[in-house]
């Protein structure tokens, strides 16, 4: 799951030099990940794993990084 | 007469009344009318008149808003320059504009080196306080820096008399009164942010600048316009279709919000019905034109007519503007109060009328049987996207400019999620993906830079030479399906 969040992300919604070199940590937000690009990410996780995200839940602090994004992911499958 | 002195002599404020908030601090008309008077006196002394051009590097707020009536009591007229863009467009506006002095906080930035640059919270002025300085309906009040076909960034030169009339107008259509509260996200360089600048005040209104991080947070931004009370809101279609999808609508109590209005974009009909579910007692109104008219068009949603694979129609003439359609093109036509003085060149603005003060919008239309206008897209290669408008020529001006590119064109691609994302195809010799994302980032802003990028050996052309775009998007459409996305 985590590979295929991060080859949509990289191949879709962000563009940086080194992909593979984005860490886990590292701050999407601060990479160029605006709300269009956010609301694209959490519908493709949403249909992809069949899971719902809470409305209330979408906020920077949930996605501003992969790990983060990972976390807020498990909780709600 | 000065807009500074419009405000408070029009009858519509009281001198207490707030008209500009931000997340804790307020500016009643009275502190706006003194804040700005003494901006205007610090700019004098500089040597700014009627007539002089000064940049604003200040992002949307009550430092804004104050720079923008100072600047507009000396007489002068302002150009949005938008902290988030790169310097060296920045400084290419500054000096196209000629302006004489730049608002911003702090020192000096690299990119303003050379030109003028005070921070108006440490303007201080011996000069003695004066009243603003009259200005005529046709004197430049703004100067709008949007994407230019000929490559360059274009200054669409917004006079008073289509300040008074845009403003005046949307206080009367929407109904607006002291007791409003209007929700400000358009940043300073986009014409949404007029209405939120001076149809407030004109209607006495309180304009709410929204915190900048809610714009990632659909459901806290639905709690901040619930919690402000906010009544009425302009902005583009792309943010409220992510509030109908994700922003808990049904469950928050948005009883105060009377309107809501949207530009800048076609807002996708399916979308739009699921927005007007969720919030049935908002008036939702569909406004259209572009920068050079600001609106021309207006469309109160009738929800009875929504269909969702039919085009909402762009409505009525708005503003006082004159329309018509040129019979062999199906183009729009547009004059009137609400319209530009010109594309800023030169230290004047350039008329672009036809002899008869006609400006050909390039946008086509049509009329239904009720008499609606209808729009049918562009006439030219300009794209949409998230309300910003962007000419392709000044995007492929850039990439051309990179050593060992041979060519390029932009190309918009249609989604149905996030509307129209742009594709670069760049031809040339050991050119790589990371080094044009680079050189991209540099010069233009993040709505700007393509999101996909191909490259070719060669463009491909037609028999007459010149690129064939219908080849070349068969092309990106080819290599975007065949990369490993999912």
């Amino acid at each position: 799951m985590q590979e295929e969040i991060r080859a949509f992300i990289f191949s879709e919604l962000l563009f940086v030099d080194d992909p593979a070199g984005f860490g886990d940590e590292d701050d999407l937000l601060d990479a160029g990940l605006d709300s269009m690009g956010i609301m694209r990410l959490v519908l493709f996780v949403e249909e992809r794993f069949g899971i719902s995200l809470p409305d209330d839940e979408l906020e920077p602090d949930n996605l501003r990084t992969l790990g983060r994004l990972q976390r807020w992911i498990e909780r709600h499958r | 007469m000065n807009p500074l002195e419009h405000l408070l002599r029009a009858g519509h404020a009281e001198p207490g009344q707030a008209l500009f908030e931000d997340a804790d601090r307020s500016l009643s008309a009275a502190e706006l009318m003194e804040d700005a008077a003494a901006l205007a006196a610090a700019l004098r002394d500089r040597g700014v008149g009627r007539g002089d051009r000064v940049g604003i590097a200040l992002g949307r707020g009550l430092d804004a808003a104050r720079a923008v009536y100072g600047v507009l009591g000396a007489g002068a007229c302002y150009v949005p320059l938008d902290p988030s863009s790169p310097p060296a467009r920045l400084r290419h506006i500054a000096r196209a504009a000629g302006c004489r002095l730049l608002l911003g906080r702090g020192g000096t930035p690299g990119w303003a080196q050379g030109l003028d640059w005070l921070d108006p919270a440490a303007a201080s002025t011996t000069a003695p306080a004066a009243p603003p300085v009259a200005v005529r309906p046709e004197d430049i009040a703004a100067i709008l820096y949007t994407s230019g076909s000929t490559g360059t960034p274009k200054g669409v030169a917004i006079p008073h008399r289509a300040v008074r009339a845009f403003a005046d107008w949307g206080r009367d259509t929407f109904g607006l009164d002291s007791g409003d509260r209007i929700a400000s996200l358009a940043p300073l360089h986009f014409d949404l942010s007029l209405f939120d600048l001076f149809t407030g005040p004109a209607a006495g209104a309180t304009t709410c600048f929204v915190p900048e991080r809610l714009k990632l947070a659909p459901a806290r931004l639905v709690d901040w316009l619930a919690g402000q009370r906010i009544t009425t809101w302009y902005t583009v279609p792309s943010l409220l279709g992510f509030l109908a999808l994700k922003g808990g609508l049904a469950q928050r109590d948005l009883g105060a919000l009377k309107c809501i209005l949207f530009a800048g974009e076609v807002f996708p009909t399916a979308r739009l019905m699921t927005l007007a579910e969720q919030l049935p007692h908002t008036r939702l109104y569909n406004l259209f034109g572009p920068t050079e008219t600001n609106v021309c068009l207006y469309w109160p949603v009738r929800r009875e007519r929504l269909r969702a694979d039919r085009a909402i129609p762009v409505g009525v003439p708005a503003c006082g503007a004159e329309l018509r359609i040129d019979p062999a093109s199906g183009e729009l036509q547009v004059r009137g109060p609400c319209l530009m003085a010109g594309y800023w060149r030169d230290g004047a603005p350039r008329p672009v009328f036809d002899e008869a003060g006609w400006f050909a919008t390039g946008d086509r239309v049509s009329r239904n049987d009720r008499g609606e206008y209808l729009f049918h897209g562009r006439l030219d290669r300009m794209l949409k996207s998230a309300g910003y408008r962007i000419e392709p020529a000044e995007i492929e001006q850039v990439l051309n400019a990179m050593p060992g590119v041979s060519g390029a064109v932009v190309l918009g691609l249609e989604d149905a999620v996030s509307g129209t994302r742009l594709a670069a195809a760049v031809a040339g010799d050991g050119l790589g993906q990371a080094a044009l994302r680079a050189w991209a980032a540099e010069r233009l802003p993040a709505w700007m830079r393509p999101a996909y990028y191909v490259l070719l050996d060669s463009l491909p052309v037609l028999p007459n030479g010149k690129t064939d775009h219908q080849r070349l998007r068969r092309c990106i459409e080819e290599e975007l399906a065949a990369c490993p996305t999912t």
